[in-house]
């Protein structure tokens, strides 16, 4: 029964709203720059048209280029499935896997994404695939390192294991570490969602574009699926910067339907937070260079890793 | 004990022995007594006709050379069958736990030197590995060898190959140091033939003396380990007690093993022969080297220092990941930059050889400080990542072998747009690639995952050295999973996908059905462990068992055939079989969902984007080369890369053609061998000059020196 509230609670407060997300992020970014801006449903629309619309498939493409738009959107969602949006439904709720299963799951959706782009044999799509391969393998040690630390301090390797027991009320983690693991995880998710200043989505000039230049090929229905399955990873990442590091589901006194209702409004307003914060960020750099990525990877390498140290090395105790 | 007395009267060169724990065993359960004589009794006769048939596969090979076909088929006949029943006795070894069989073949008037064949857990698993990968890789040749009917002598190859394998077997099962020496010898040469058998092509050759050199130096080391070890114990037995061994000894021979071993298993820094003899040897045969006899110094780690010696330091362990870390890292880097398909699944065995090394380091440190559970997990992901390997690994070797077949090129540069040409090929290529990136659903995940559990599991606030290494180690693995999946994606697009850059990739065909089965079963077992892996730690964990005395499977999840891997008392725990189910659920839900509101499926083909230019052609599709470049230059102090850019022909504004080179080498040939090759030939030359004069009264004078020497030794000593 748990099983199954908790199935459905994920499935639509992440497949529904991931869109709005954007959406959020772009009307915010457009009213910083005076503009009016797409309404922020603006997204459902385009899903909507672009189902509808014919596909247009390259000729030199081969099944991996139809499959991938599958492949990419069902690992998104379910890597969202491992991550608990409200941690008050009753232990063991979620699908059998960790934080290493979630990043493998990921890592399935983007190697078929890369190779797609390989398959239409044009220089776009190989020259997005290279990028993209870069900046993942340079930020897989940061979120590697940080959610290990995280799993370390809670005990357990399990996503909703450990969103459980941060948001227990008696358990939190201490402050200098979360400080650490918010700002490593803020830069993990600007770089796996393709944002400024690592890359840029709303441009399609070649010099600039990663995610964008490996699905440049696609259309209809396929494309469709890669920008909604982009949303929801995107989604399903900040749900796990906000139910890990501002655990407010500890504060709910109430039980039963009550309290996981209460704890979605608190996690709306959480990721809405999150939200404006990364457009701030969008609005207020400029995009990076590729190779001055390798910085900010290392930025976030060192954060997780002097979080690490911060626990473990100069001692701590257990939550 | 009767038993015994019946069996023997069967055969009389068998002498059972059973080790401590199953004589208690065995007296329990003494009305069983019949049964378990008989079932090792079927293991005996099992293993010594799988070796008897691995020789005899050798005899045919040489008599029936001249008719290829015959050869061809027969040989690969008998190693299938051979597999079989070398499957069979190690599966029995293995399941009945603490079984341990010797078997006495024969003796010699040298002494030390007599044929005993040692067969326990650890020896099974091995060979288990062997006859696994020796099945499908005999398959695979039946169809492979065709291509050498006429050209080459396919006898002699086939006589190489049965009795490299008989070599790998004798190494894992040998009981006595002075044997196991004399196999690893023959497994060194045996292979260096192999490796030079396409002799005429100069690289071949150069790749053989350095495979051979650098294998010589690791075995030297090796035998004079031994020696040490049996200047103290006075015995080459394998399975006997280090406990006379001083302290100070068992350092210098820890050392002295890992060196010896890690030349075999090509860890850095001394993996430098390891990219060039892969290669070089037939695919058949690379997927054999790659997928076990670099293994065989796993096993030696595991048996002679781990076994034989006892972990006595934690620096040991340490010593062991900090090599791990350095290899998965620099290997998978290095993988990047090869265009030689061969070259780069090379180094990719480099990675994998540095991940079996993380794990088993920390199962080092973790005995060593006294948590024998964690240690035996890490032992275990050691070991089934060994596994692992050999399967993705040897499989990927064939896929390469099979492009190699259709295209005659190993450069993937001149591929491309072979998933039309040759669909079951890339079909199983791309699972190899999955599994070798460890990613879910496949094999190479489970076995990362342990390995990353039983680190999770070490880490305790307050050791503060360690804990660094480790997370270091975490952030390596993560890494070079990350890089490897960028290499896969990179030999996997270039080569399969997108259009054929040359008329060889064109015009390529799919290979025979016996290379295709191969491969398929290969690929079947990755899935198989990758979904239900519980089963695969389940047998490892009883070796690990019948080793350490520990079990970590009491701490993972119950019931015998579940899909889960667990560990209570963390609360991790995954079940692969379910991600996948709702990966392909949700999957389905998807196509459902997007039929409903984007109704039925149009599709128009058109060509790519070619900006407006209107002549996409496959030359300004992206190359390997350019692909790793962003990667080459984030990490150019490993690489040292250096263009050169030539003008050539007509003005210096238009010229007619432009020669754009790029180079990259490896820091360690650059910095390390290079300079020790240029000193140690620049020394043999003064050498040359002062010593070897050439002048008898000079050559008199050292044998008179040497003769006062062995006197004053003998005096004084």
């Amino acid at each position: 029964m748990n099983y199954l509230i908790y199935m459905v609670l994920q499935i639509t407060v992440i497949i529904v709203f991931a869109p709005l997300i954007s959406g959020v992020i772009r009307k915010i970014k457009a009213l910083s720059q005076k503009r009016k801006g797409a309404p922020v449903f603006q997204m459902y629309y385009d899903l909507h048209k672009l189902f509808r619309k014919t596909s247009v498939v390259s000729e030199t493409s081969s099944w991996i280029f139809k499959a991938a738009p599958y492949v990419f959107f069902s690992t998104a969602v379910t890597a969202a499935l491992l991550v608990p949006v409200s941690t008050l439904i009753p232990q063991p709720s979620s699908l059998p896997g960790d934080f290493i299963v979630m990043v493998s799951v990921l890592a399935l959706g983007r190697f078929f994404m890369m190779l797609a782009g390989l398959d239409t044999g044009s220089t776009f799509g190989g020259m997005g695939s290279s990028r993209e391969a870069l900046i993942s393998s340079l930020i897989e040690p940061s979120i590697l390192v940080s959610l290990f630390t995280i799993a370390l301090i809670t005990g357990s390797t399990s996503l909703s294991r450990i969103l459980f027991v941060v948001n227990s009320s008696e358990n939190q983690l201490p402050l200098q570490v979360s400080i650490l693991i918010f700002l490593a995880l803020l830069v993990i998710i600007i770089a796996e969602t393709a944002r400024i200043p690592v890359d840029d989505p709303s441009t399609h000039l070649e010099l600039t574009m990663v995610h964008e230049a490996m699905i440049l090929e696609y259309s209809g229905r396929h494309l469709a699926l890669m920008e909604y399955g982009a949303a929801v990873k995107q989604l399903t990442l900040i749900t796990l910067l906000v139910n890990i590091l501002l655990p407010f589901d500890g504060m709910i006194s109430q039980t039963g339907m009550m309290a996981i209702l209460l704890s979605l409004l608190f996690y709306a307003a959480k990721v809405l937070m999150a939200a404006v914060l990364i457009a701030l960020i969008e609005i207020n750099c400029v995009k990076l260079k590729l190779f001055s990525i390798p910085n900010l990877a290392a930025l976030a390498f060192i954060l997780s890793f002097v979080a690490f140290l911060q626990f473990f090395v100069l001692g701590g105790n257990h939550v | 004990m009767k038993h015994h007395f019946a069996i023997a009267r069967f055969d009389k060169s068998i002498i059972l022995y059973y080790n401590e724990k199953a004589c208690g065993y065995l007296q329990q359960e003494s009305s069983e007594g019949m049964d378990i004589g008989m079932e090792v009794f079927q293991t005996v006769v099992l293993l010594k006709s799988s070796f008897a048939l691995l020789g005899i596969a050798a005899v045919i090979a040489l008599i029936a050379s001249g008719k290829q076909k015959f050869c061809n088929l027969s040989v690969n006949m008998i190693c299938i069958v051979s597999s079989i029943l070398m499957m069979a006795a190690s599966g029995f070894i293995i399941l009945s736990e603490n079984q341990f069989v010797k078997i006495h073949i024969f003796d010699t008037a040298i002494p030390f030197l007599s044929l005993e064949l040692a067969v326990d857990g650890l020896s099974a698993l091995f060979l288990l590995i062997l006859s696994i990968l020796v099945f499908c890789i005999s398959v695979y040749s039946i169809g492979y060898i065709s291509h050498y009917f006429g050209k080459r002598n396919v006898g002699l190859f086939y006589f190489l190959y049965s009795t490299f394998i008989l070599s790998m077997a004798l190494v894992f099962t040998s009981s006595n140091a002075v044997f196991f020496y004399i196999s690893w010898e023959a497994m060194s040469v045996l292979s260096y033939f192999l490796v030079i058998f396409e002799s005429e092509i100069e690289k071949n050759q150069k790749a053989g003396i350095l495979y051979i050199v650098m294998t010589h130096i690791g075995t030297a080391f090796l035998l004079i380990g031994f020696m040490i070890s049996y200047s103290f114990t006075g015995s080459f037995d394998i399975t006997g007690s280090s406990q006379a061994i001083p302290e100070g000894a068992k350092n210098i021979i820890f050392i002295l093993y890992l060196l010896g071993f890690c030349t075999k298993a090509g860890a850095i820094p001394v993996h430098i022969w390891l990219p060039y003899a892969h290669p070089a040897a037939p695919s058949n045969v690379s997927a054999l080297m790659s997928g076990v006899m670099i293994k065989t110094a796993i096993y030696g780690l595991v048996r002679f220092v781990m076994e034989f010696l006892g972990v006595q330091h934690t620096w040991w362990g340490v010593l062991i990941i900090v090599i791990g870390v350095l290899s998965a890292f620099l290997g998978v880097a290095y993988a990047l930059m090869e265009h030689d398909m061969k070259r780069l699944l090379a180094y990719h065995s480099v990675e994998n050889i540095g991940i079996i090394l993380i794990g088993l380091g920390i199962s080092f440190i973790s005995f060593n400080g006294g948590n024998t559970i964690i240690g035996s997990m890490a032992l275990t992901a050691s070991l089934l990542h060994t596994l692992n390997h050999a399967l993705f690994k040897g499989g990927l070797f064939l896929g390469a072998g099979s492009i190699h077949y259709a295209t005659h090129t190993k450069d993937i540069e001149k591929l491309g747009g072979l998933i039309r040409t040759m669909p079951v090929t890339a079909l199983f290529v791309l699972c190899f690639s999955l599994a070798i990136s460890a990613i879910i659903p496949f094999n190479g995940f489970v076995s990362e995952w342990l390995t990353f559990l039983s680190i999770f599991t070490y880490v305790a606030p307050g050791q503060a050295g360690i804990n660094i290494i480790l997370i270091i180690a975490v952030a390596t693995l993560g890494m070079a999973g990350a890089l490897a999946a960028a290499c896969f994606v990179k030999f996997y697009g270039i080569s399969f996908l997108g259009l054929p850059r040359t008329n060889q990739a064109a015009e390529a065909r799919e290979v025979s059905a016996p290379m295709n089965i191969a491969m398929g079963i290969i690929g079947g077992i990755c899935l198989l462990i990758g979904l239900l892996p519980m089963q695969a730690i389940r047998t490892i964990d009883k070796v690990t068992f019948s080793l350490t005395g520990a079990s970590s499977v009491t701490q993972l999840g119950q019931g015998f055939i579940d899909p889960w891997i667990s560990l209570d008392n963390t609360g991790s725990s995954i079940s692969p079989a379910e991600i996948f189910a709702a990966l392909a659920v949700v999957s389905l839900l998807t196509l459902i969902a997007v039929r409903i509101i984007g109704g039925k499926y149009l599709e128009r083909r058109y060509g790519s984007w070619d900006c407006g230019f209107e002549a996409l052609n496959p030359r300004m599709q992206y190359t390997a080369t350019g692909f790793s470049k962003p990667i080459k230059i984030v990490f150019r102090i490993l690489f040292r890369p250096s263009r050169k850019t030539e003008l050539k022909g007509g003005s210096r504004y238009q010229p007619d053609e432009i020669e754009y080179t790029t180079t990259s080498e490896s820091i360690f040939e650059k910095y390390a061998y290079r300079p020790a090759f240029q000193q140690i030939i620049t020394f043999s030359r003064r050498a040359k000059f002062f010593v070897q004069t050439g002048k008898i009264h000079n050559y008199l004078i050292y044998i008179f020196i040497a003769v006062l020497a062995l006197m004053a030794y003998n005096r004084f000593v």
